[in-house]
């Protein structure tokens, strides 16, 4: 995968018929709602071009002609269709506005339903950020695109349809003159747009390096007063702001040509129609009301055509938005359930690794002819250095991923034949770095089980040593725990993730143990709940704390995706091998932490007696 | 037109005022005859447009009767399209001019705010939150510019446009000219009633909006959690709810809009209809030519129309002024100065350092060192033992002036430190940290960063392997242009620890503080650092902070720290035999661990 491959490219893209067609399927549940929309949308598009020409007619033969009831009728229609026309006006805007809402809504939920299929696979090479970015600004832009976009154009081409054929009505030669410039300010307008719409992406290109430079200023101040840097970043940051300069100066002064450019077309065309009228005048007969009416139609049509070019500009970026949800939208999980795929309704048994090889990376192998069986409540260590391949086993077992040779079994079984729902709803992981959901601590344990009382909840958190912690909080169970459980401590995050393993009561016990120190208190606590739930359950550890270790009922020591060494901590021990090496560094450092008069924890155990 | 060096360096200072309006227009400070020439472009721009009116007033009351034409046609219709033209030339200088203002100001606002921050003392950082102060400079700097592209020019042209039709028409005719004003106020007070809720609303809105992104971020980085519970159905009724409610907001925000533009439009309507109906009148009772007639119902829209949007703009400016109010907070705080300082000396400095009845608080007042007291002599290894909090690290923080003495007063070669500029001390000093903060630039440019001359890449070369850092950087594919951080290499705590063992070597300082704290380091890599070090130290005053008796049994002197005391101090072995002693109780802790190794191994055999 080339590395720029999620580079936050806004890309255009050449109109593909097909994308078209599928964001045009996005209305397909919604043919009342957008008919409906586009008929009000066209008569009050079509009204204004109406009440020039009730103007004009008012003119010519009520004004000029003194004819007051004339002019009484043609103001009372005028009212009228105002009236109607604000009608129309509420409900194109509250239709189009909450379809747009809908819609928008609809694109976020299946995104997000089918993100929930997708394996880890494709979340380990798509960084999250862009994932978010599908979710919210694409999908405002392409729901954006189907409704106001289509509003807009709809809106443009009745209005200069209506106007034209008023203007014909009016006076056809002259209508047909005028209507030349409207490939000239089409053209205008859409070269305009494009030209600005480039300038703008340049300037939040820039803008986000800005932010970056922020961001990294005030996060290293202290090496940069350290270093005496302050005028050097000073010079640095002022070179980014005069490109941020010239980037945003080109594009106001482009938008402030903009209108002024096509006005001029539009003024051109009126300067032409007083000079034929004027003419005419003497000739043929072209009234003072049609004047007024062509030039009002003619100075009004600038609208119609800026707003058409705006809608093509922006259909580019729209459809290059609708294209990366699309991929999303079309991604295929590479771990999913087999055709007749089952639940056993247990998966209490031996598991066996035969002969599985493994590689995230086409040539990377990271498991190789990895085999290895244990029995059924069996404890397995799982040590090393990282890298090894030690989580590659542990995922590989929940079936985040499957083995790309060989074959896992559970019972004896294939799991691949049973669904992932019955494996994954059985195992209970608890990760070293443990992930909490905003909200209070009752609702991240129940995230294990989710129809748990409270007393069970309580239970199991006696059970895991977190019920003290969490009663000496203000709101108890009840405290929020913040945004990803950063009111807590690592530690109790850690006691909370473990609670909701236990809670979840499940077969088979996963942990991957965090290397960071927690206080010797919740360490010990920590261990309790880990006894607990390894009771009777195969559980898989990945392992740093020697107590852990040494309570395995076998140690895999695995390196560049192989057991180099296996056994119990004494036979380990005994062979002087990598285990012994891993141990007594561990077993140094571990004593330190513990006996540490500086430790930022007073010790438990005191070493002066 | 080029921006004046000395504009792009007026101190934004001189805009702290309680006025917050005075304080927008210092802010633009060298842009003022920009801004009063846009200004003076909107106005001249609406002049042309009313001019229009009368022109074709001018033309339907003389060319639609038999008879001479006081001009030849021609003239006539190529007066429209010079007005035209002089319009658009007016609005697009005013445009440029607006743009030349906003994008100006706003980039001395960021030049400063940048040069600012960066000099503001560490007491100020240590109280503001990182993502605040970025929110300030970025989106409350972007509010601020909006200001004055948008808000100040548009109420100036919403004003202009209508002062001038409105001018126009009673020039036409006084009568008309009242009775097209009568719904102003109106419109006036639903738009302002109108986007008072709506902002409201909106920020509601946003609110739901900032939910469902959190939602959904938890969701993605927590994946492996939610496929752990294989809580899928969970997470989607979830997420399903937040984006309902977000639905539901955004569904009352368009019922807002569809409710305002309707009525105003029929309030708007209204008016022109009676100022037709009127007008017509008037024009069948000969008050009025057709001309005025049709002048009149081109100006009347000009009056108007705009006055809806006036409403949206004094609400954003009202949040523009907040903003301002929020980046004035940050110009408002003091800097620290790097160069006050009566005492500069030629060269550099010997090294000697005392510490007389040194003590420190922050603002809350709690001592974090008390009456400490040491000297140094050139070229002497102090290590600093304690626990975090111990105030090791507040320490040496004061001998680049970090922070400042609250009491007593530190001595560096026999002159009191306050005495030497920031500048001068920070070049002397060198700080190689634990896991040091490297900046997303190439590794070269990590180790040559504040050096402050041009380096020969041999020199860097040499002093990354002295580092020991040399062929890591080597292995890398770009080698020394590789780029540390997201896009690049990421570097573990060591070798970040090198590159900035490499870039003190160069920048050559005559004292030098090494942070040791921690001792989770690969015992391969362990030995190359210290060797490293070793170098790093030779001949120069060196302060380490401590944790483990192994780092600081060579050092000339130790202070042994604990609650901002020294408790002990003097050299290993002194400190070895004072029985009762911290330092003796860390020590014989690391013996026992030992002892227990061996008994546990022992056991297993």
């Amino acid at each position: 995968m080339p590395p720029d491959y999620f580079e936050e490219e806004e890309f255009e893209t050449r109109f593909t018929g097909k994308t078209l067609r599928r964001i045009a399927g996005l209305l397909a549940g919604h043919k009342g709602t957008v008919a409906a929309f586009l008929v009000m949308i066209a008569a009050v598009s079509g009204f204004d071009a109406l009440f020039t020409y009730i103007s004009k007619l008012a003119i010519d033969h009520g004004i000029l002609e003194s004819n007051l009831p004339y002019l009484y009728r043609m103001l009372a229609i005028y009212g009228g269709l105002t009236v109607a026309q604000a009608l129309f006006v509420f409900g194109f805007i509250y239709t189009v506005g909450i379809l747009g809402e809908r819609i928008r809504y609809e694109l976020r939920q299946k995104m997000f339903n089918h993100l929930q299929n997708l394996s880890l696979s494709y979340y380990s090479r798509t960084p999250v950020g862009w994932i978010m970015a599908r979710v919210t600004s694409d999908s405002d832009r392409v729901a954006d695109l189907v409704t106001w976009g289509l509003l807009d154009l709809t809106w443009a081409a009745t209005n200069i349809l209506t106007s034209f054929a008023f203007m014909l009505y009016i006076n056809w030669r002259l209508a047909l003159i005028v209507i030349l410039m409207v490939p000239v300010m089409a053209y205008v307008a859409t070269e305009f747009r494009k030209r600005i719409l480039k300038e703008y992406r340049n300037v939040r290109k820039i803008n986000s390096k800005i932010t970056g430079q922020f961001n990294e200023n005030i996060t290293g101040v202290r090496v940069v007063k350290a270093l005496v840097r302050e005028e050097a970043n000073a010079a640095e940051f002022s070179v980014l702001t005069g490109e941020m300069y010239k980037a945003a100066y080109r594009a106001a002064w482009l938008s402030a040509l903009f209108l002024p450019s096509v006005q001029l077309i539009s003024a051109m065309a009126v300067g032409f129609i007083a000079w034929y009228a004027g003419w005419s005048f003497e000739v043929a007969g072209l009234t003072i009301g049609g004047i007024q009416a062509f030039i009002s139609y003619v100075t009004f049509m600038m609208w119609p055509i800026q707003d058409m070019a705006r809608v093509f500009a922006e259909l580019q970026h729209a459809t290059a938005s609708a294209e990366r949800i699309f991929s999303l939208l079309d991604s295929v999980p590479e771990v999913a359930d087999r055709e007749g795929a089952y639940d056993p309704g247990s998966i209490r048994g031996d598991i066996e690794f035969d002969h599985v090889t493994f590689y995230y990376e086409d040539g990377v192998p990271v498991l190789e002819d990895f085999t290895l069986k244990v029995k059924q409540g069996e404890t397995i260590a799982l040590v090393g250095p990282t890298g090894g391949g030690k989580s590659t086993i542990v995922n590989l077992l929940c079936r985040f991923y499957e083995p790309k040779k060989g074959v896992i079994r559970i019972g004896g079984v294939d799991y691949t034949r049973f669904s992932l729902h019955a494996i994954q709803s059985r195992i209970g992981v608890v990760l070293q770095t443990p992930h909490l959901f905003s909200g209070t601590i009752r609702e991240n344990l129940r995230y294990g089980k989710l129809d748990a009382t409270d007393e069970e909840i309580e239970r199991a958190a006696k059970l895991a040593g977190a019920h003290e912690f969490i009663m000496r909080l203000e709101k108890g169970y009840d405290e929020p725990v913040g945004e990803g459980g950063n009111n807590l401590s690592v530690g109790q995050k850690q006691l909370i993730s473990l609670t909701r393993a236990i809670l979840a009561d499940p077969e088979i016990f996963v942990m991957d143990e965090a290397t960071s120190s927690v206080d010797t208190l919740t360490e010990s606590l920590i261990q309790k709940g880990m006894e607990q739930m390894m009771k009777g359950r195969t559980s898989f550890v990945i392992a740093h704390r020697l107590s852990t270790i040494k309570r395995a009922d076998r140690i895999l020591v695995i390196e560049g995706g192989k057991i180099v060494e296996m056994g119990t901590h004494a036979e380990l021990l005994r062979q002087k091998g990598k285990y012994y090496h891993l141990y007594t560094r561990q077993f140094r450092q571990e004593m330190e932490e513990i006996f540490d008069p500086f430790g930022e924890s007073k010790p438990v155990v005191q070493p002066a007696d | 037109m080029s921006i004046s060096a000395a504009s792009q360096s007026y101190d934004l200072k001189n805009a702290l005022t309680p006025n917050r309006f005075v304080g927008l227009w210092r802010l633009m400070t060298g842009y003022h005859w920009h801004y009063l020439g846009a200004t003076l472009g909107v106005g001249l721009a609406a002049l042309a447009k009313a001019a229009t009116s009368f022109l074709l007033r001018f033309f339907v009351d003389n060319y639609f009767q038999p008879g001479p034409h006081p001009y030849p046609l021609a003239m006539v219709a190529s007066g429209f399209v010079i007005l035209a033209a002089f319009e658009g030339l007016l609005s697009f200088l005013s445009g440029r001019l607006t743009a030349q203002t906003a994008e100006g100001a706003t980039r001395r606002l960021r030049n400063y705010l940048f040069d600012h921050i960066q000099r503001l003392p560490f007491s100020y950082h240590r109280k503001m939150q990182t993502g605040e102060l970025i929110q300030r400079c970025t989106s409350d700097v972007d509010a601020v510019r909006r200001f004055f592209a948008d808000q100040a020019i548009g109420i100036g042209r919403i004003v202009l446009l209508f002062v001038i039709n409105f001018v126009a028409i009673l020039q036409l005719n006084v009568k008309l000219g009242l009775i097209s004003i009568v719904v102003i106020p109106f419109v006036l007070l639903t738009s302002a009633f109108f986007f008072k809720r709506v902002s409201k609303a909106y920020e509601d809105f946003q609110e739901q909006d900032a939910v469902l992104t959190t939602t959904l971020q938890e969701n993605l980085t927590g994946v492996r959690v939610v496929k752990a519970f294989a809580r899928q159905q969970y997470e989607i009724q979830k997420f399903e709810r937040e984006n309902r409610e977000k639905f539901t907001r955004g569904k009352k925000l368009t019922l807002m809009h569809s409710f305002f533009w309707p009525a105003s439009d029929i309030l708007c309507g209204a008016q022109t209809l009676v100022g037709y109906l009127v007008g017509a009148l008037m024009v069948i009772n000969g008050e009025i030519t057709i001309g005025t007639y049709l002048a009149y119902m081109g100006l009347v829209v000009y009056i108007i129309w705009p006055m809806r949007n006036l409403g949206r703009l004094i609400v954003q400016t009202s949040t523009g002024l907040v903003s301002f109010n929020r980046v004035m907070e940050i110009i408002k705080e003091e800097r620290e100065s790097l160069d006050e300082g009566d005492y500069l000396p030629q060269g550099n400095l010997r090294g000697e350092v005392v510490f007389d009845h040194v003590s420190f608080h922050y603002e809350d007042r709690v001592d974090i060192l008390k009456d400490v007291t040491f000297s140094v002599r050139p070229g002497e290894v102090v290590a600093l033992l304690g626990s975090t909090g111990s105030g090791k690290t507040t320490l040496v923080n004061l001998l680049p002036r970090f922070y400042d003495p609250t009491e007593g007063r530190i001595l560096l070669d026999g002159v009191d430190i306050t005495r030497y500029p920031r500048r001068y001390l920070r070049q002397q000093i060198g700080i190689v940290e634990q896991e040091p903060f490297l900046f997303s630039r190439s590794i070269l440019e990590n180790i040559t960063y504040g050096i402050g001359r041009e380096v020969p890449m041999e020199e860097v070369e040499a002093a990354a392997r002295a580092a020991a850092i040399h062929d890591v950087i080597m292995s890398f594919p770009r080698g020394y242009h590789t780029l540390v951080g997201e896009k690049g290499v990421t570097l573990s705590g060591g070798q970040k620890q090198r590159v900035a063992i490499a870039r003190t070597l160069l920048k050559n300082p005559r004292i030098l503080i090494l942070d040791d704290s921690t001792s989770s380091v690969d015992t391969e890599t362990e030995a190359e650092i210290r060797a490293a070090l070793q170098e790093l130290m030779k001949g120069r005053t060196t302060f380490i902070i401590a944790h483990r008796i192994q780092s600081v049994m060579e050092a000339d002197q130790i202070l042994v720290m604990d609650q901002g005391r020294i408790v002990q101090r003097g050299k290993h072995e002194d400190l070895l035999a004072q029985e009762n002693g911290f330092y003796r109780k860390i020590y014989d802790i690391q013996t026992r661990i030992e002892a227990e190794l061996e008994k546990e191994i022992a056991n297993a055999s």
